[in-house]
């Protein structure tokens, strides 16, 4: 069989110098391998990815500000990953269950040799992470979500959750409004609902959810339907199981 | 409490050995009175097991007058008068009964049977208490040694857990993995420098395992061995962690105990300056305040960093510590404000062995 092997382009993502620095070395081994960007933390990492669609991700699980399975969240369906951590328990049995290639710190030139070998198989078959299925073995339930990452473009956004005032279905999308601003993410609003406090966040509607704490009162409107008005003056409209989720909760 | 009273089983032997007290007595006593079976019986059996609830009373006896610690006279007053004063009251309750039973018509003369054996029966209740004595202390001695064989075990799982909370504290998986990750990068590029961090990662691992054994050490000597930690740890994150000083002259006699200060500047990496983009000072700060010495690590922190459910295990295990072996004598503050933590801890002063 003639080896015919495409350049895969690699973007290495790791908060530690010297770590990238062994990675380079080792890659250099690999003239099918080019390194299109070295990353420091997860928000390089994202820009890197809309900038420069690589190929293949070297990302380390612990970093600052977004660890390796948040970045995996926002842009792990364009690009083939293989993670690279000291220890960790969760994300082991994570990459154990789903098949997910990853170097364990310290790792030898041949055991990198493999990974690549692997990942160039799934390149050519095209095969996709099942994210969601990785990310939640990997950080099983944690309690409600504290922030919402939002991706646009290059560009991260992190919503603290006590920040958002209401969030909108828009077909595959949610549309978060937080402190005057309009975040699209691509997620569903049954998704995120699930991730949400349901102690502070109601679904008020089939297309709404509502933090409670925003609302100042409910009033009637029309034959059979309410509306919710917010400290802002925001009108949503209100649903008949969303009017009595409300009650149950106030 | 009784240790007869507190469980039923034992209660019910106890009164089951008065019952039959009661039987030898009225099988004694029948022929003599002139009495029917039956009604003996129903005189004498009440009577015994009114006194077997009487004989209880040995055991606050027993317990003011501990055999190993009392002298032989204040044994014999205590137990000798308890026996002579429960005796006499058994007597007065007996004729008491006597005259009830007097009702019956077959124990028409109950009271004056009763009243011509009354030495008798006296003597008798001073040997049943003297019994019931017996039993208590042998009770008493059964019931210590097995509270000191639980208390021996516990303290023992205590050791036990303690030993390996510092254990698991000494080596942190995650920080040896990227140590060696970190050796194994610079075996390619600086081969000097990997030496260096070899010899650093092994003289803070030999430290830390030999101060971990000990109880007590010289705040220097823990200092020294932070130090190491910190400086193993600028070389993994290079210019991101900055260190700085402030320790009083002579702070370092002080006599703290082992493993105290590392866990904390370790947690000043791990949850602060790791989770910096750009890295940030972890600050040392110690002086002998009034009778104690004061010790203060501060750090930047990112206050939206991911808070993990182990976060804050090693600061637990600081806080127990130190609660267990000063009580309220030490202190130990945590605090965040504005992206800067602040750990603030003081333990009394107790001079040290200092090198």
């Amino acid at each position: 069989m003639p080896e015919e092997r495409s350049i895969i382009r690699a973007v290495i993502v790791d908060d530690e110098e010297l770590a990238r620095s062994v990675l380079c070395e080792f890659l250099a081994a690999h003239p099918d391998v080019e390194i299109a960007a070295t990353c420091a933390n997860g928000f390089e990492a994202v820009k890197a990815v809309t900038e420069l669609k690589p190929d293949l991700l070297f990302l380390d699980v612990q970093m600052p500000k977004l660890d390796g399975f948040e970045v995996l969240e926002l842009i792990g369906s364009e690009v083939a990953v293989i993670f690279v951590t000291a220890f960790d328990e969760f994300a082991l049995k994570a990459f154990e269950v789903h098949a997910v290639d990853y170097l364990l710190k310290p790792f030898s030139a041949e055991r990198l040799t493999e990974a690549l070998e692997r990942v160039r198989g799934r390149l050519a078959l095209r095969e996709r992470l099942p994210i969601r299925a990785v990310v939640s073995t990997a950080r099983p339930h944690e309690g409600p979500a504290e922030r919402i990452l939002v991706r646009d473009g290059p560009r991260v956004h992190v919503v603290a959750v006590d920040k958002l005032d209401y969030v909108q279905a828009q077909d595959d999308y949610v549309c978060l409004y937080t402190e005057g601003k309009k975040l699209l993410k691509e997620q569903t609003l049954a998704e995120l609902e699930l991730l949400l406090d349901p102690g502070r966040f109601v679904r008020i509607h089939r297309s709404f959810i509502l933090n409670v704490e925003r609302l100042t009162r409910v009033e009637p409107y029309g034959k059979d339907s309410r509306i919710a008005i917010l400290r802002d003056g925001t009108r949503l409209p209100v649903s008949r199981s969303g009017y009595a989720r409300l009650g149950e909760l106030l | 409490m009784n240790p007869i009273l507190a469980r039923s089983d034992r209660l019910a032997l106890y009164l089951g050995g008065w019952v039959i007290t009661g039987g030898l007595l009225a099988s004694a006593l029948a022929r003599p009175w002139g009495l029917a079976w039956g009604p003996a019986l129903v005189l004498l059996v009440p009577l015994s097991v009114v006194y077997g609830f009487v004989c209880l009373s040995a055991w606050y006896v027993c317990r003011a007058t501990p055999l190993r610690t009392s002298g032989a006279l204040a044994v014999l007053v205590n137990i000798g008068g308890a026996a002579i004063v429960a005796s006499a009251f058994w007597l007065l309750l007996g004729h008491a009964l006597a005259r009830l039973a007097g009702q019956i018509p077959q124990l028409a003369n109950a009271a004056g049977l009763y009243a011509r054996s009354s030495l008798l029966l006296f003597t008798v209740g001073i040997l049943l208490y003297l019994l019931a004595t017996a039993v208590h202390y042998v009770m008493i001695a059964v019931e210590e040694s097995r509270a000191a064989e639980t208390r021996a075990l516990e303290l023992q799982l205590l050791a036990r857990e303690a030993e390996l909370k510092t254990l698991r504290a000494q080596i942190d998986p995650h920080f040896l993995f990227n140590c060696l990750h970190s050796i194994s990068a610079l075996t390619g590029t600086d081969p000097a420098a990997a030496r260096r961090m070899c010899l650093l990662l092994g003289e803070f691992l030999r430290t830390s395992v030999k101060l971990g054994a000990q109880d007590r050490i010289p705040f220097s000597d823990e200092l020294a061995l932070a130090e190491r930690y910190l400086e193993i740890e600028r070389v993994r994150f290079g210019p991101r962690l900055a260190v700085e000083r402030a320790i009083e002259d002579g702070a370092g006699n002080c006599a703290v105990p082992a493993l105290l200060l590392q866990p904390l500047v370790e947690n000043a990496v791990t949850h602060g300056i790791a989770h910096l983009v750009d890295g940030g000072t972890v600050r040392l700060e110690a002086r002998r305040e009034g009778a104690g010495l004061q010790v203060t690590i501060e750090n930047r922190c990112d206050p939206d960093r991911p808070k993990r459910p182990r976060t804050g295990v090693g600061l637990q295990n600081v806080r127990k510590r130190l609660a267990a072996q000063y009580g309220n004598t030490a202190s130990f503050q945590v605090s965040e404000t504005g992206g800067q933590f602040r750990v603030e801890l003081t333990v009394p002063w107790e001079e040290g062995t200092g090198r």
